[in-house]
């Protein structure tokens, strides 16, 4: 197969997925044996996993190292992520007296949590590299919270960290200087449209776009670079490329927003794949059901509704009551809001609410009222009037529910009701649509993150694969806080691999 | 490069109110800042090396303003963490391109979460 060909076929594949619709006839232009750049260890992608890939490469002395982003920004997801990072073992657990805990504990949640679809052995490596990717952090000068350690969903230990603003920025912008300082090259706006094999099935290099411009997929102009030793695929998943989306799980809703930064589409997975890489669990995608529709990605919304949900209720504005157990898991509660519909089938977004006069200056009532993503109303006529609620449903779901608070029982919906506070106004108010937030699924690669062709479940030679665009690590459902440590982890194996097949 | 700094010092004194400069027909279809009124007389290549129509990277804005973690912000921030020049999530990785454009309005890259107060890019 020509590379020439190659990339014709890979065209073709994107068209008819309506993805890369006007790719300019200049793709093909130039023949593959002209380079325009040559380096060793090319990085698709500036998110944890690429960060760490490339300070890695350098510091196992693998020569020239480029890392090449799409976006107009360093750090795809992984700058604008929660900060929250699981290590075992890490020295504030171990100051809070927490002795028990271990690599093997946090594989054990993990396998729960992945339903039997998770990988075993690779979460193994991944747990056994924590303290060390905990420690390429701190030494690059990330900041974690003081004396902050405690248990997230689905871990029976706390052992997640957190970054001192809440933000993975904290350590992307980091591992980027410290990168910077020990030789490594980024470049923005570069986007990779394709691998260039040879004849042999071996990754020489990559066709990428210089200059692009996010989303228009004809700016900028092409030009060839080639890589000794390796290309490391570290582009993130694909939540936002909403034809993918569907065709994998047709079950998203198309109402449905995501927290992903809008680069995360996909494309160098797809191409890896047209060139004979072997995809696992697509469909496994998570969506969580906290979600504001008054606020782009991620937003505020998740920490207001840890109040929320626990001290106070979720109504529908269609019928001013109660519809689900707010306390419930995410896809319970999901499936119940996404009833919340118009006649035409445009989402009628559910309320949050809760009392003013208990939080008010909660940082996460505080900044939720500034950005106007929750309101504050000071009776249930306003709030009846402003979000259209039938009021004397709202009034009567109301008493009902303070009724239910002294009783401490909820017996419409069951709800554990050992946080649930009575409800008089002044009201903090939110609306709420749940949104697309992970992909466990993406390219299948070794232990040593080779990514493995579909048919000869081989290497495919010098294409690795590190953080959330592989698939298979976690199977059913991620744990939160094990992304971080997976995508800095993998940026530490991959070099090793790279060194060693070298 | 030093002529370009002398006029922007002239602009500068010129019109101590310069922010991101409003956006205003400079020739033809194309749009301008006002504050490079100046770099519009020199013609295009002062940025676009070569072609108009060829990539444009951050060097252009950086001769004349400096790198990002330099640039002050005049005005009042509504939070500390909230300073786009010292950005939590990107500090140095951010393009001048992530916020601002020359020849369009533009949204800065926080507003993709964030509700934002720079309204002038
Ligand atoms: C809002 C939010 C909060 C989260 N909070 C947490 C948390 O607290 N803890 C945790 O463990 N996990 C969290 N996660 C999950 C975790 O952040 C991500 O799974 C992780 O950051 C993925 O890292 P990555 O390096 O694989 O990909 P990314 O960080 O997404 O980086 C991939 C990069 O590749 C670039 N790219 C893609 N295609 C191309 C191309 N064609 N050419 C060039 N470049 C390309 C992208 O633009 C992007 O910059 C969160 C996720 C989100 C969205």
């Amino acid at each position: 197969m020509s590379n020439r060909r190659s990339f014709l076929r890979l065209g073709a594949g994107l068209a008819a997925g309506g993805l890369a619709a006007g790719l300019p006839a200049v793709a093909t232009a130039a023949p593959a044996t002209r380079w325009d750049e040559e380096v060793d260890v090319l990085v698709i992608g500036s998110g944890f996993a690429g960060l760490s890939s490339a300070l890695n490469a350098k510091r196992q002395g693998l020569g020239k190292v480029l890392v090449l982003e799409k976006m107009q920004v360093i750090g795809g997801n992984s700058a604008i992520n929660g900060g929250w990072f699981a290590v075992p073992k890490n020295p504030i657990q171990l100051a809070q007296g927490i002795q028990d805990d271990s690599p093997a504990e946090l594989v054990k949640d993990q396998m729960i949590s992945g339903r039997g679809m998770a990988d075993e052995a690779m979460l193994t490596q991944i747990a056994e590299h924590a303290l060390g990717a905990y420690h390429m952090c701190v030494d690059a000068g990330v900041e974690f919270r003081k004396n902050f350690n405690i248990q997230v969903g689905g871990h029976n230990k706390a052992r997640a960290i957190r970054t001192k603003h809440g933000t993975g920025g904290d350590i992307t912008t980091k591992l980027y200087e410290a990168g910077k300082q020990e030789g490594v090259e980024y470049r923005l706006q570069h986007y990779i449209e394709d691998f260039i094999l040879n004849s042999e099935g071996e990754v020489e290099g990559v066709v990428v776009r210089r200059g692009y411009r996010f989303p228009d997929q004809k700016t900028g102009s092409l030009v060839r670079i080639k890589a000794n030793k390796a290309v490391i695929c570290a582009s993130g998943g694909f939540t936002r490329n909403m034809a993918l989306r569907a065709a994998v799980d047709p079950s998203l809703d198309p109402t449905l927003d995501g927290t992903n930064h809008l680069g995360a589409t996909g494309e160098v997975m797809l191409a890896a794949m047209a060139h004979g890489a072997l995809p696992v669990h697509l469909n496994m995608i998570q969506t969580g059901h906290w979600g504001s529709p008054d606020e782009g990605g991620f937003g505020w919304s998740n920490a207001l509704l840890s109040i929320g949900w626990h001290e106070g209720i979720s109504v529908s504005v269609l019928s001013g009551k109660r519809y689900m157990n707010e306390r419930a898991d995410r896809l319970t509660c999901s499936t119940a809001i996404m009833k919340n519909r118009h006649q035409d089938g445009t989402p009628a977004y559910p309320l949050v609410l809760f009392n003013y006069n208990d939080h008010p200056d909660d940082d996460r009532v505080v900044r939720a009222l500034r950005d106007e993503m929750a309101w504050k109303v000071d009776s249930l006529e306003q709030l009846a009037e402003k979000f259209n609620v039938p009021l004397a449903e709202l009034k009567q779901t109301l008493a009902q529910w303070n009724a239910q608070v002294t009783k401490r029982t909820d017996p419409d919906f069951g709800r554990k009701m050992d946080t649930a506070v009575k409800l008089k106004p002044p009201f903090v108010v939110s609306r709420i649509w749940p949104k697309v937030h992970y992909c466990m699924g993406g390219l299948k690669t070794d232990m040593g993150g080779r990514v493995l062709d579909c048919r000869t479940m081989q290497p495919i030679k010098k294409l690795y694969g590190a953080g959330e665009v592989t698939g298979g690590v976690h199977g059913h459902a991620r744990l939160s806080s094990t992304s971080c440590l997976e995508c800095l982890t993998m940026g530490m194996i991959v070099p090793k691999t790279i060194k060693a097949d070298a | 490069m030093k002529r370009v700094l002398i006029s922007l010092g002239l602009m500068l004194a010129l019109c101590n109110t310069a922010q991101a400069g409003d956006l205003v027909k400079v020739k033809g279809a194309t749009k301008g800042r006002t504050n490079h009124q100046f770099i519009y007389e020199e013609g295009c290549k002062t940025c676009h090396q070569g072609s108009a129509r060829k990539y444009v990277d951050d060097s252009a804005c950086i001769d004349c303003h400096g790198n990002i973690n330099d640039i002050e912000v005049t005005r009042e921030l509504v939070l500390e963490e909230a300073n786009p020049h010292k950005s939590i999530h990107f500090n140095q990785g951010a393009s001048c391109l992530a916020c601002h454009a020359e020849h369009q309005t533009k949204a800065p890259v926080c507003s993709e979460c964030h509700r934002t107060w720079f309204d002038e890019m």
